[in-house]
C-alpha cells in the first residue's frame, strides 16, 4: 500500500531526525582532540575519563542526585495523599484545589526560580541547598498526583470497601490494599519525576549559588568557558545512562503509558 | 464510615500539598507579576511616587530590541508547531500500525529524547552547526563554501533544536488519539472511494483534533519557555524572551524589566491553556 509505505517512510525520517544526533554526541565524545571539530581525526576515551575523574562535575553529580531523590521522595508524600483523596474522597472546592495543584505545569518554570529567590531565599536568607529543593519538590508534585491519581480511578472501590466491612480502618485499607495495588505507578511516578528533577534547567538557574551547583547547571557553566569536548563526553555518559534507564522502566513497567 | 468523615479526612489530605504549592509556588511567582504593575517609589529615577499602572510595559515594547525578541518568539513557537504536526500525522500513524511485537521498542524510541537531559539533546548540534562542525566540514569538503559559515547562533538552529526537543510531545498526542480512531473507519472511507489524501482531511484528520490541538499547546508553550535551547543554539544574538529574561537579571540587574517578561510569559501560556480548555469544551458539547 502506497500511503502506508509514506507513512513509515516518515517514521524512520523522524527517528533519524530524534536518534541521530545521539549518534553525533557518542562520535564527539570519544574524540581525542583538545578542541571540539566533527569529525574527530582521532578517538580515545580520554575526555571521559577526564570528565569523571572532574572534582566540579562529582559535586554538582552528588548535588543532583541529592536533589533529585530527596525532592521526588517529598513530591510523593504530598502528592500521593491528593490523589486518594481527589479519587475517593474529594474535598469540597475541588476543582479549584485541582487548579492550583496544577499550576506548576502551567507556570514556566524559570519564574519558579526567580519568584523563590527574591521573595523568599533572599528574603529569609534561606540556605541554597533547601532553596534549590523547594524548588524541585513544587515542579514535581503535579506529576505525582497524576500519575497516581490516573491508576487510582482505575482500581476498583470495591475491594477497600470489603476490607473496611471486615474491620480495617482507613489506613490499614490504604497501606494493606490500596498501596501494593498501586505500587507500578508509583514506582513510575517516581522514576517520572526523578529524571524530571535530574534534567531540570530553568527552575535551578537562579537558585544555585556559590558552591552548590546542578549537573546541568555546572554544564552550562562549563560550556560557556571552554570548548573542549568533555561536554560531549558528559553528554554520551548521560545517554547511555539514560537509554538504560528508560529500557530498564519501559520493560518493568511500561512506563511510556503514564507519560 | 461517615459522609462527614469521609470529608474531613479529604481536606486533610490535600492541605499540605496545597499550603505547599501556595507558598512555595504561587506566592512567589505572584508577587514578581504584581510587582510589574508597581511604578515610581523611593528608588526611581523620576522621583515619582509609588503607584501601579502599565509604564513598564509601555516602556518595554518601546524597545526595538524586546520587540524582536518577542515576535521572534511567537513566530518560533508557531512554526515549531507547525513542522511539528506535519512530521508527527504521518509518522504517528505508521506508529500505530506497527506490530504489536515492536509496539514496546518504538514507543522507548520515542520516548528516550525526552528523559534524556536537554544540554545533551542540544549539545549535538552545536556539533553539527558549529564553526569546525559536521555540516562546514562537508561545505569546505565539497567546495560548496570558502570558509566555515556561520551556522551556529541562527533562528535556523534555534528553530532545529526545538523541533527535536518537542517532537516528541506532538507525536506521543497524535498516537494517542489514534489509537482511539478504528482502523475499520478509515477502512470504510477508503472502500467507499475516498482517496489517500480525502481519508486524511475528511476523517483522520477531524477525529483526531483532540490529541493535534493538546500536542499543539505543549509545543507552542514548550517553545515559549525553553531556556537551554536557545541560549545553546541563539546565544546573546538571537534572544527569545527565557533568555532576554535571564540576561536582564543575571547580567543587568534589570528586575523591572525581568517582571514585564515574567507577566507576558505567564500571559502566553494562560492565553494558549485557555484557548486549548475552550476548543476542546465545544467540541465535545458540539
Amino acid at each position: 500500500m502506497k500511503e502506508g509505505l509514506f507513512s513509515r517512510a516518515m517514521l524512520w525520517l523522524v527517528f533519524l531526525f530524534l536518534l541521530g544526533p545521539f549518534v553525533i554526541v557518542f562520535l564527539a565524545g570519544f574524540s581525542a582532540g583538545e578542541t571540539l571539530v566533527f569529525p574527530p581525526s582521532s578517538y580515545s576515551v580520554r575526555w571521559i575519563i577526564e570528565v569523571l575523574g572532574s572534582e566540579e562535575f562529582q559535586r554538582a553529580f552528588r548535588t543532583s542526585l541529592e536533589i533529585g531523590l530527596l525532592a521526588t521522595v517529598i513530591a510523593l508524600l504530598l502528592g500521593v495523599p491528593v490523589a486518594y483523596a481527589m479519587s475517593r474522597m474529594p474535598p469540597p472546592g475541588m476543582g479549584a484545589i485541582k487548579q492550583i495543584l496544577t499550576s506548576p505545569l502551567i507556570i514556566p518554570a524559570m519564574l519558579v526560580g526567580l519568584g523563590l529567590l527574591r521573595h523568599v531565599v533572599l528574603l529569609v536568607d534561606a540556605p541554597v541547598f533547601l532553596g534549590l529543593l523547594v524548588g524541585h519538590i513544587g515542579l514535581l508534585t503535579p506529576y505525582a498526583v497524576r500519575v497516581v491519581y490516573a491508576s487510582l480511578i482505575n482500581l476498583r472501590v470495591d475491594i477497600e470497601e470489603a476490607a473496611i466491612t471486615l474491620g480495617a480502618s482507613r489506613a490499614q485499607t490504604f497501606f494493606l490494599i490500596v498501596l501494593p495495588n498501586i505500587r507500578s505507578a508509583v514506582i513510575a511516578a517516581f522514576f517520572l519525576a526523578f529524571v524530571t528533577s535530574f534534567n531540570q534547567v530553568p527552575v535551578s538557574l537562579f537558585l544555585t549559588g556559590p558552591g552548590i551547583s546542578t549537573l546541568p547547571i555546572e554544564m552550562l557553566g562549563h560550556m560557556e568557558n571552554s570548548f573542549d569536548p568533555s561536554i560531549a563526553a558528559l553528554s554520551t555518559l548521560l545517554v547511555l545512562f539514560t537509554m538504560a534507564f528508560v529500557l530498564a522502566t519501559e520493560k518493568l513497567l511500561g512506563i511510556s503509558k503514564y507519560m | 464510615m461517615v459522609a462527614h468523615d469521609k470529608k474531613r479526612l479529604g481536606i486533610l489530605l490535600v492541605t499540605p500539598a496545597l499550603i505547599f504549592t501556595v507558598v512555595c509556588f504561587l506566592l512567589p511567582v505572584l508577587a514578581l507579576l504584581v510587582d510589574a504593575f508597581r511604578v515610581g517609589g523611593p528608588d526611581s529615577v523620576d522621583g515619582a511616587a509609588l503607584h501601579w499602572g502599565v509604564d513598564r510595559f509601555i516602556a518595554f515594547f518601546a524597545e526595538p530590541l524586546h520587540r524582536q525578541v518577542f515576535l521572534r518568539t511567537l513566530r518560533i513557537a508557531a512554526l515549531v508547531t507547525l513542522v511539528s504536526a506535519l512530521l508527527s500525522y504521518p509518522a504517528a500513524q505508521a506508529i500505530v500500525r506497527v506490530s504489536p511485537r515492536y509496539r514496546g521498542m518504538v514507543l522507548g524510541m520515542m520516548i528516550l529524547p525526552l528523559m534524556v537531559s536537554p544540554i545533551a539533546r542540544t549539545y549535538a548540534w552545536i556539533v553539527l552547526f558549529g564553526r569546525n562542525g559536521a555540516i562546514n566540514s562537508v561545505l569546505l569538503h565539497l567546495g560548496l563554501a570558502d570558509e566555515p559559515q556561520r551556522l551556529l547562533f541562527s533562528e535556523m538552529a534555534v528553530f532545529v533544536g526545538l523541533l527535536q526537543l518537542l517532537l516528541p510531545l506532538m507525536l506521543m498526542s497524535l498516537v494517542s488519539s489514534m489509537e482511539n480512531l478504528s482502523r475499520d473507519i478509515t477502512l470504510a472511507a477508503s472502500t467507499l472511494g475516498a482517496n489517500a489524501w480525502q481519508v486524511f482531511t475528511r476523517v483522520t484528520l477531524p477525529l483526531t483534533q483532540e490529541g493535534l490541538i493538546v500536542g499543539g499547546t505543549l509545543v507552542f508553550t514548550g517553545c515559549v519557555t525553553a531556556y537551554v535551547t536557545p541560549a545553546l543554539l541563539g546565544g546573546p544574538k538571537v534572544l527569545m524572551l527565557e533568555t532576554l529574561l535571564y540576561q536582564k537579571v543575571s547580567v543587568e540587574s534589570d528586575f523591572g524589566t525581568a517582571n514585564v517578561i515574567a507577566v507576558i510569559l505567564v500571559l502566553m501560556t494562560l492565553a494558549v491553556n485557555a484557548g486549548l480548555k475552550r476548543i476542546s469544551s465545544s467540541r465535545s458539547s458540539a
